[in-house]
């Protein structure tokens, strides 16, 4: 029996293996550090970022997906919003087929008031098994990953959300609090690696 | 006489378009694969905005045509919202797949579908998902895929 449970796990395994693909961090482990350079050439250090906020939001994003671009606004108004309470929101932009001057010039265009990081050869993206955009993850002072998933239920619609899943957990945690939903999925575009 | 001509006014193309083949939610598409027992069955997750998805589409088509004799069951799930319905039908009607696609019933949350199809599943499109001959899921597939890719898929199935 024994043997036979590893044989199906085995057959699991390779059945869904996504290869080129890094398994994600899970919530309450480490956040993979890195570096990257912003769009307007400025240098960013996750570590560095981690010790000068209360809590760091990583958000893949895209400059040509229509789900990413429904949460334009959305993004721009809560980053400026939970800056007052000492947290970070960065974009990072891990698209081989979207140019450092493409995502600088959305940026400009959709007044992000946060640092966008460009991602060449989605390296970040591997280490964080970022699959698609938009896709969030929340990092806390100590480093540690504490949700992932999309920014609400509702991209096409703000109006219309019924779950503020990235509000809900910024909120738990500035309160104090656990994180109730610290995993959640939406559809999205697939990050488009080298 | 008036109806011979009645019936040449109409465009026939019209009518051998590919419709919708209806709404599925996670039950439903659940159903709709394992109708598909004892058949190698591609099931493609796409939406008109996603462009990846509309590249891939052609090869999709491609091994339906290629495989179908010997046992291969293509359905193709719309992610659209029912908004972009004419988007929909429209790249239908450009694609011309000889399989049936279906769009996701909207409503609900979109976490729920994207579980149930697959735990792994990010909700990143395309995604593709396997099922060999006994309706079990084979095989994951996660972006846009080649026809080679596509073509190992099912062909590792069919042995």
């Amino acid at each position: 029996m024994k043997t036979l449970r590893l044989g199906l796990a085995l057959v699991g395994i390779a059945a869904f293996a996504l290869p080129t693909l890094a398994d994600a961090p899970a919530i309450g482990a480490a956040a993979p550090a890195f570096e990257l350079k912003s769009v307007d050439g400025k240098p960013f250090s996750l570590a560095d970022a981690e010790k000068s906020n209360a809590y760091v939001v990583l958000m893949f994003i895209a400059t040509q997906c229509p789900y990413s671009n429904g949460y334009n606004d959305r993004m721009r108004d809560m980053a400026a919003a939970y800056a007052k309470k000492g947290v970070l929101f960065v974009g990072i932009n891990s698209n081989n087929t979207e140019s450092v001057d493409e995502t600088a010039a959305h940026a400009k265009q959709h007044g992000f008031g946060f640092p966008v990081l460009k991602d060449p050869g989605n390296k970040v993206a591997d280490l964080y098994d970022a699959r698609r955009t938009p896709e969030v993850y929340v990092v806390g002072k100590d480093g540690k990953l504490l949700y992932h998933g999309r920014i609400d239920d509702n991209s096409n619609d703000a109006s219309k959300v019924s779950s503020p899943d990235l509000k809900n957990a910024l909120d738990a945690l500035l309160a104090g609090q656990p994180v109730s939903k610290a995993e959640t999925k939406a559809f999205g575009c697939t990050i488009k690696r080298a | 006489m008036v109806a011979l001509l009645l019936a040449r006014s109409v465009p026939a193309r019209a009518v051998d378009a590919p419709k919708l083949a209806g709404e599925v939610d996670a039950k439903g598409l659940a159903a709709a694969i394992a109708a598909q027992r004892g058949k190698v069955v591609v099931v493609n997750f796409w939406a008109t905005w996603c462009v990846p998805c509309r590249e891939e589409f052609p090869d999709l088509v491609r091994l339906e045509k290629a495989y179908r004799a010997r046992g291969v069951s293509v359905l193709g799930v719309s992610i659209d919202l029912p908004k972009d319905m004419p988007k929909v039908e429209k790249f239908l009607a450009t694609s011309a797949p000889d399989f049936p696609n279906y769009i996701k019933r909207a409503g609900g949350d979109d976490q729920d579908f994207i579980e149930s199809v697959d735990p792994k599943w990010g909700g990143e499109l395309p995604f593709t998902v396997v099922y060999g001959r006994d309706g079990k899921k084979a095989e994951v597939l996660s972006g846009k895929q080649s026809y080679a890719s596509f073509e190992k898929a099912v062909a590792s199935r069919l042995k």
